[in-house]
């Protein structure tokens, strides 16, 4: 395939979720980094930008979710979900709800004016971390990014 | 008389050791090009294995896929001679080489897992 090819590049049978599943992981971890720096050095703008990341990372995580079940259809041609297909799949709608959870606990404090975020955030927001990890590390190895050398 | 009768005896018993010897021959030969006709080429952790592999014309290839992992088969060449569907573990794809030539091979959704296979 020709890398400038338009047409084959955006009717890939991946359904260009092997691309934008990039985002959402990218703009959830830094959304959750912000958020470690907003309380370490108490400063709000580490916390406004948290907020930003995470609201782009659970909008940017929906078109993932729809790709990856289009993806499961055209490029495993709806192959019977087992083993590291399964688990992906179940840990991305994991994932996806994680997300969205985190990013609605930050915008009530927001709707709340400012009200103090609640700690049991912390727990939550690590677990989502290792759970999108997860996740992208076994979409690694059925996209073939994870290809033992 | 005894001595020609003995030298015939022994010519024949030469004839009828030889004639077997070629048939088993034959058979071994014929066995072994029958084992060459059904090739079994196995993916297994990303990769085809024998990657290369040359048969004769009229053998047929089967793949099977002993990863956790969907795979597909598919010849590289425009129009494709060959192309699976999506295997899942344990499936097969089998594909009857007609012609001789070079068949170069890769998995769709993993391009980096390639094979070959030379028809004789």
């Amino acid at each position: 395939m020709h890398p400038f090819d338009i047409k084959a590049a955006l009717l890939a049978k991946h359904a260009q979720h092997v691309v934008l599943i990039h985002f959402p992981i990218a703009l959830f971890l830094i959304g959750v980094l912000f958020d470690v720096l907003a309380r370490g050095a108490k400063r709000s703008l580490f916390a406004a930008a948290a907020y930003c990341n995470l609201a782009a990372a659970a909008i940017a995580a929906l078109p993932v979710l729809v790709t990856g079940i289009l993806a499961w259809q055209f490029a495993l041609e709806g192959k019977r979900l087992k083993g590291i297909l399964l688990q992906h799949l179940v840990l991305g709608c994991v994932s996806t709800v994680m997300i969205w959870v985190v990013f609605w606990i930050h915008a009530r404090s927001r709707r709340n004016n400012g009200e103090v975020l609640p700690s049991y955030r912390w727990p939550i927001e690590a677990l989502a971390v290792a759970i999108v990890a997860l996740t992208g590390h076994l979409g690694g190895f059925l996209s073939g990014v994870n290809v033992p050398t | 008389m005894r001595r020609s009768v003995f030298m015939a005896g022994l010519a024949a018993t030469l004839l009828l050791g030889m004639g077997a010897l070629g048939v088993s021959q034959k058979n071994f030969v014929a066995s072994a090009q029958q084992k060459s006709e059904t090739t079994e080429v196995k993916i297994d952790n990303f990769t085809f294995g024998p990657a290369g592999l040359t048969v004769p014309v009229g053998a047929t290839v089967t793949w099977t896929n002993k990863d956790d992992i969907p795979h597909t088969v598919v010849s590289t060449d425009d129009p494709k001679a060959f192309k699976s569907k999506v295997l899942d573990t344990d499936e097969k794809f089998s594909f009857t080489f007609s012609k001789a030539g070079t068949y170069p091979y890769f998995c769709s959704i993993h391009p980096k897992m390639t094979g070959k296979v030379i028809v004789q």
